[in-house]
């Protein structure tokens, strides 16, 4: 098949322009030309046809062959129908119209794509429907493996209870430590003789310096690794207890001046 | 606990359409008769009710699905994965696959006009079609059927609910999913309109489709 061939098409009046790209194929572009000048599917003007249609795929991307095949193949399809309506009837009953095969196709192509626009608006209207799980879940938390809420009221009294740091002065100066953890051994000890728990604020109470702070909590930890007491915080941020270990061995607790500390 | 209400439990921990048999793997003394029954129950308990959401028959089951009118609201949400909508050459082929089922690429390209093996691998990847099954033809080329999932992205309660070829202004039923008898008269009829001769159009489409994978194949 040659383009070529084209170029001595008796080109009429109705010269019409057409983009070939917004066509899915070459049975698109035949129904097009059809439809849009009213002609009677069971009677096509096929040499008319054939003209507009070889017409319509000059403009044919050259580079891309497997769509121009496909047009190639319709055009010389309808030029074999054309000659085969030149040919002289005759007159047998049996022979078929040239065309009706092409016209079958045309109207089987037609009709698809008549179901396939109901499809459309099929699948429109079911997304408008929606099934459980269209919301999607709220965003995993964080720390899941902390056991217990927080509240932001919690946060704020926490970060409110929090003593502002003295201004630096100076150079950082070391000094030696002036607080034994031998001392606060004794005073965590001291203040479980006569009950099961003591908070760790309790502990600090009259002491100012942090380092006391910081002594009396190395102490507790020291004494639970020593499985004397343990300690409980039933939330981040919220009181710290220090219990004693009921199960501990009896010469522990009472020989409170003898326990060692690893310092 | 009575039918209804497990029914409803069933149907309201499922996101996906289930089938009347499927429900009544909830309880041992329950037949799918009464599970249908209890569907009816609650499909016009949540119309009466006037709830947003109805009970829906689709994908040859059913589901809990959000009336249309609520979409505008709900898809303000819409920040999640949703099935994109279908390119007009998909839409063309699933139409022809739906009704030609089971049915071969030469045959979906004689129809379309067009190369369908592209549209054919993403409809699969989509699971909206699936191989059904092996033809006789040469090679034993593989032949597509839609699958459940289709019905589900359509709203489609079953195959009954495409389109029906009566509705659409050209009939052309001679492979169409019809009756026998409504067949052969109504070909008759197009063949006396149309004078265009008297072979049976069944035989004569088998022929074409033929020429067609030849030349396929040459």
């Amino acid at each position: 098949m040659d383009l070529r061939f084209a170029e001595g098409a008796i080109v009429r009046d109705d010269f019409f322009l057409v983009e070939i790209d917004r066509f899915q194929g070459p049975l698109d572009l035949l129904l097009h030309l059809i439809r849009t000048q009213d002609i009677d599917v069971f009677d096509i003007p096929v040499a008319r046809i054939t003209d507009q249609f070889l017409q319509v795929i000059k403009g044919l991307d050259e580079e891309d062959l497997d769509s121009a095949g496909e047009f190639l193949e319709t055009a010389a399809t309808l030029i074999r129908i054309k000659a085969q309506m030149l040919l002289p009837h005759e007159g047998d009953d049996d022979d078929e119209d040239p065309r009706a095969q092409l016209v079958r196709r045309l109207l089987e192509y037609e009709q698809i794509r008549e179901i396939s626009q109901r499809m459309r608006s099929a699948e429109a209207d079911r997304a408008r429907r929606f099934s459980k799980g269209f919301i999607p879940a709220r965003p995993k938390r964080l720390h899941q493996e902390m056991p217990l809420e927080t509240t932001w009221a919690d946060v704020l009294s926490a970060a409110l209870s929090v003593e502002m740091p003295a201004p630096r002065q100076g150079l950082p100066r070391i000094t030696a430590r002036t607080i034994s953890m031998q001392d606060k051994v004794v005073l965590i000890l001291d203040s479980l003789q006569d009950r099961s728990g003591v908070e760790f604020s309790r502990l600090l109470r009259g002491f100012g310096d942090t380092m006391h702070g910081v002594m009396t909590f190395l102490a507790g930890l020291e004494l639970t690794r020593q499985r004397v007491l343990f300690m409980r915080q039933s939330q981040p941020f919220s009181e710290l207890w220090f219990y004693k270990n009921e199960e501990a061995e009896e010469g522990v607790t009472e020989d409170i001046g003898r326990i060692e500390v690893d310092t | 606990m009575n039918t209804p209400q497990i029914v409803e439990a069933v149907l309201f921990a499922s996101d996906a359409p289930l089938s009347p048999d499927e429900i009544a793997r909830a309880d041992e003394r329950l037949d799918e008769d009464q599970v249908e029954e209890a569907l009816q129950i609650l499909k016009a308990e949540y119309d009466d009710a006037h709830r947003a959401f109805h009970l829906t028959e689709i994908a040859e089951g059913y589901q809990i699905l959000t009336r249309p009118e609520f979409a505008p609201y709900l898809e303000r949400f819409d920040n999640v994965h949703r099935p994109n909508r279908l390119s007009g050459p998909s839409l063309e082929t699933l139409a022809i696959i739906a009704y030609r089922q089971p049915i071969g690429r030469i045959e979906i390209e004689y129809i379309r006009g067009v190369n369908s093996s592209g549209v054919i691998r993403t409809l699969q990847d989509r699971s909206l079609i699936d191989i059904v099954g092996r033809g006789d033809g040469l090679g034993r080329p593989l032949l597509y059927g839609t699958t459940q999932r289709f019905q589900e992205h359509f709203g489609f309660g079953s195959l009954d609910d495409l389109p029906r070829p009566d509705e659409l202004p050209i009939i052309l039923k001679d492979r169409m999913p019809l009756q026998e008898s409504e067949r052969s008269s109504d070909q008759e009829e197009i063949s006396e309109k149309q004078g265009l001769g008297e072979r049976p159009a069944d035989e004569d489409a088998d022929n074409h489709v033929n020429e067609a994978s030849q030349d396929s194949g040459a």
